[in-house]
Order: structure tokens, then sequence, then C-alpha cells
């Protein structure tokens, strides 16, 4: 295999790049549609599960002839996609105001920041260990190389992902300063005070997978945590995921935990004054810190590019057939598919559970989340000091 | 002739060093205390790209970690409540500019005495070592926070514990300042 000059490393760490976020992409708007169809069925919605774009199309007319026939029609999975397609082309065309005593630096640098510091997080992610692909020899430039299966698989992945993740507290913050205006002014500063908090069980569940795979190496940890691990491993495994999962609801302020944008409360939060594109960086920012959590929980905990979560697959291998060996190695769609359930979970606890009052969250976060995950930190010592 | 991108990636450090000074020049130069703030962060992050391109991982994402992500928040917050009356600087120095101007130039003179040698002289071939019997061990490590941990935590822990417990006493004395006005 040969290896790439320097130049031809940076080629293809662009190209890495730009698949992740091809991918970040098509996941955002497939799970804002997906949040829209869930949660009209989930909640008896009317307009999302039902609007479609008429009479036109092959599902259109076999639509048409369930109708007839006196039957709601089966195929109405693309039923919404019009809503979809006119918040997008809202997002986009709207007119992009500006307050009038707004600080219009920060007013224009805070979406930025909150989508930058989403975005890069998926530096350290490695979707799949080793090789991910091969150029083809026909291709310009750097054919026949390979592209490893995350663009920087650094010894530190964990510390950057948690470090870049707090900055993007700045994001929201400072568009509450900017927007120079009551609201937005409360909603940053309750957000900033949640997202501070469950910080800190954030990063003490996340220490229970380091302690248990002795590296902070996010391509390692997950390797260590899915087959590396003895039949002990489980429970510290089970227990915090569940901690980090409620963390990870709190830290991209979703429902159940959505302080900021407490609507009866706030009116709409940290970003009351935004329209047009810059809000829809905040949007976008939300969803890509979603789909984040949700990688790093499948990375972590969920098992990555191996099929059984929490560890099991390390017990199954041995017993594996010749045959179903398949299932047995790691490949990059069974860690998308964790990715997409957990997204769906997100939706799924949307539509469930009603939101919580600010006191109760901050008592979560200090009383409740913290001591159980050093619990389950103490849990992993334990296993790592008897049973590995 | 090698390529200038691998020129810059040899001069990574010196970019780094210079994007943050420019950073701590926005922090003086800004008449706003926000944007103070975010030029503070900006030369935070640059530091923390100066540790990475030393190939001093562990202490980069730290300084991410604590600095960008916690230390200049508490500024924000502090910054953000105080200076609600949106009252800008009218000018960007303030009175005690002549006695910071002597100051910075007293301290100039002092840095450039001091390292005159690392800056003009011919840099030492060995790293200066205290006690080299404990860094024997730190060979073995495969990376920055291995070397680190087994510092902090065996050869030099009675130090480590007194610094955390000094750091405790500045915690029990905000609790007691924050308290006394309730009681």
């Amino acid at each position: 295999m040969p290896t790439p000059t320097p130049i031809q490393s940076i080629v293809i760490t662009l190209i890495q790049c730009l698949l992740v976020v091809i991918f970040v992409f098509v996941v955002v708007p497939l799970t804002v549609f997906a949040e829209r169809k869930v949660l009209g069925h989930l909640q008896q919605r009317l307009g999302s599960t039902r609007v479609a774009s008429g009479h036109v199309g092959v599902t259109g007319w076999m639509n048409r002839g369930m109708w007839k026939w006196g039957r709601v029609p089966v195929l109405s999975y693309w039923r919404g996609i019009p809503g979809l397609v006119a918040d997008v082309l809202k997002l986009i065309l709207k007119e992009d105001i500006l307050p009038d005593k707004a600080d219009k630096f920060v007013f224009f640098i805070a979406p930025a920041l909150s989508m930058v510091a989403a975005v890069v997080v998926f530096a350290a992610v490695s979707f799949v260990p080793g090789v991910f692909f091969i150029f083809p020899t026909w291709f310009p430039y750097v054919g026949g190389l390979p592209v490893s299966g995350g663009i920087a698989d650094i010894n530190v992945g964990l510390l950057w992902i948690l470090g870049v993740a707090s900055v993007g507290v700045y994001g929201i913050v400072l568009a509450g300063w900017a927007s120079n205006s009551k609201y937005p002014l409360l909603g940053g500063l309750r957000s900033a005070a949640q997202m501070v908090s469950y910080e800190v069980p954030l990063a003490i569940s996340l220490l229970a997978p380091v302690v248990l795979s002795a590296s902070l190496n996010f391509g390692e940890m997950s390797a260590r945590m899915a087959i590396g691990l003895p039949f002990w491993g489980l429970v510290p495994q089970i227990l915090g995921f569940l901690i980090y999962l409620t963390c990870g609801f709190a830290e991209t302020n979703r429902l159940p935990f959505d302080m900021p944008e407490a609507e009866n409360e706030l009116v709409a939060g940290f970003h009351t004054e935004y329209s047009g594109m810059k809000f829809g960086f905040f949007y976008l920012a939300e969803y890509i810190n979603m789909t984040v959590v949700a990688a790093l929980a499948s990375g972590f905990f969920l098992g990555g590019p191996w099929l059984l979560p929490f560890g099991l697959q390390g017990l199954v291998n041995p017993f594996l057939p010749a045959f179903l060996s398949w299932f047995g190695e790691p490949h990059a769609i069974f860690f998308v598919v964790k990715i997409i359930f957990l997204l769906f979970t997100y939706i799924w606890v949307r539509g469930t559970i009603p939101r919580y009052r600010y006191d109760q969250v901050m008592s979560v976060a200090w009383k409740y989340l913290i001591p159980m995950a050093l619990f389950n930190l103490l849990l992993a010592a334990l296993v790592r000091c008897f049973a590995v | 002739m090698e390529h200038p991108l691998e020129t810059i990636g040899r001069n990574m450090f010196a970019i780094f060093g210079v994007l943050a000074l420019c950073g701590a020049a926005f922090v003086v130069a800004s008449k706003s205390a926000v944007h103070s703030v975010i030029g503070f962060l900006f030369a935070m992050l640059c530091i923390a790209g100066c540790f990475l391109s030393l190939e001093a991982e562990f202490l980069g994402m730290a300084q991410i970690l604590v600095y960008a992500g916690g230390i200049v928040v508490l500024f924000l917050f502090v910054v953000m409540l105080v200076e609600m009356s949106k009252k800008t600087e009218k000018t960007v120095f303030q009175l005690q500019s002549r006695y910071a101007v002597v100051a910075v130039m007293f301290g100039a003179a002092a840095f450039v005495g001091v390292f005159r040698k690392v800056i003009f002289g011919v840099a030492s071939p060995d790293a200066l070592v205290l006690r080299p019997e404990l860094t024997q061990g730190l060979s073995v490590a495969r990376q920055n926070a291995q070397a680190l941990s087994r510092g902090l935590f065996s050869d030099f822990l009675l130090p480590f514990e007194i610094l955390s417990v000094i750091l405790l006493v500045a915690l029990v004395g905000a609790v007691v300042l924050a308290k006394t006005e309730r009681v």
C-alpha cells in the first residue's frame, strides 16, 4: 500500500471532512422530517402525517386509489414532506432581521460559534476501526490510497470532544446577550447554567468507559468497550449509558430539559430575536448536537461499529458460527443505524415526557445524576480492578 | 525544495502564536468588554493550538476544556451581568495608561533581559530535569496523559495533594464570603 505524501494526506482529510459534512446534512433534514412524522403519530398532530403534494407521482396515484377504495393509504411515508420543504425554504428566504440595539458583531458570531462547535466534534469520532475504504486507482491524485474511518483519531479524542462541546455554550450565551432584550438574556443565562451543570455528570459518566478501556482515543475506546470487556463490564455500561443519555438530552436542550426555549415562560429563549438563516444555524446546531450525542452514546456504550450493544459482541463472538462471521466484524453501517435509533429515541422522549420545572432540572443534575455517575465510576473501577 | 504547505506545517507554532497575540491585542483594544472576552476566548484556543503543535496534546485539550470551556464562561457571565448599562468606553486607553506604559516597558526590558539567551542564543540539546531518576518511568508511557498521570499520582503525589488542599481552602473561602450576607 503506497504511503501518501503530506499534500495527498491533506487532500484525503479534506475529502473525509466533506464526507462527514454530507453525512450531517443528510441526517439532519431526515431527523427534522422524522420528528414531524413521529410526533404526528405520537400526539395525533394532523398536518405532518397527512399533508402531501397532491396526486402526483406513483405514491400519489396509489394513494388516490386507496382513498377511492375507502381505505386510509398505507403508502403515507412521504406525507409531510411539503411541510419540511416549506420550512427549509422559509429559513433560507426569510428576511434576516437585525435588531436596532443589538451588538452587531456578537449577534453575527453567536450562531456561527454554535454551529462550528457542533460540527468540529466529528473530527475525533471514528466511524469504523482501521481503513474505511480505498480509493480506486483511476481516482485522480489520491488513487489507491486508504481512507481511515475517522478524520483525526487522536489519542486525546474524548478530551477534544468534551472541550469543543463546552465551547458550544458560548453560542447560546452570546446570542442571549447580543439580542439586547429581556427574554433572550434570561434564556441564555438559564441555558448556560443548565449546560454547565449537566457537563459535570456527562463527563463523569464518560469516565467509566475511560477507566474500563484504559484509553482516551475514540476508536480504541469503542473497540475495547465492544469486544474487550468481561461479563461484569455490562453493569457499568448499562447504568452509564442511561446517565449519559439523560445528560445528553439536557446538553442538547431537548425536551424534557428544553429550558433555554421554554415557550410559555421565555417566548423562544435565546433565539427570540433571530430570524432567517441565523436562526437556521441554531436550528442546525441543535440537530447536529443531537447527532453528536447519539454518535458518542453508540460509540462508547452501544458497541460502535460492532453489532451488539454493551460489550455483548465480545461475549458472543467466540460462539459465532463461521457463516455469520460478517455480523462479528465492525461495519460503519451498524454505527449509523445506532445513531439513527438514538435520534428516534430523542423524538420518542419528546413526544412522551412533559417539560420539567427549572429547579427540578437543576436538582436532577446535582442531587441525583452526579452521585449516580460517581457510583457508576466506582463500579467501573471495581470491574477494572478485579474482572479484567 | 519543500512544498509551501509543508513549510506552513512546520511553522504551526509561530502561526498560532501570532494569532494568539492578535487575540490578546483585541482584548486590550476593543471597547466593549464582551468583545474582549471573545478575543480572550480566541487567544485561549490559539494557545491550545500552540500546545498541540508542540505535541503536548493533553495540555492542549486541557487548555480548551478548562480555560475556553470553563473559566472564560465565568468571565463572560460576570462581564454580561455587570455591563448592563451598555456604556462603552470613550477612549481605548484609560487614565492609568501613563503608569501602564511605564510598567509594560519595565516588564518588556526585564523579559528581554531574562530570556535574551533563549531568544537569541542556541538551544540546549538536553532538557533541564530536576530529578532525572524520576523521568525513567515516563519514557514507558505511550501517551501524554499516561506520562502526566504517572507524574501527578505517583512521583509527585504529595505536592499535587498539597496544591489541591490550597484550592479547597480557596473554595471554602468563596463559600464563606458568599454566605455571610444571608446569615
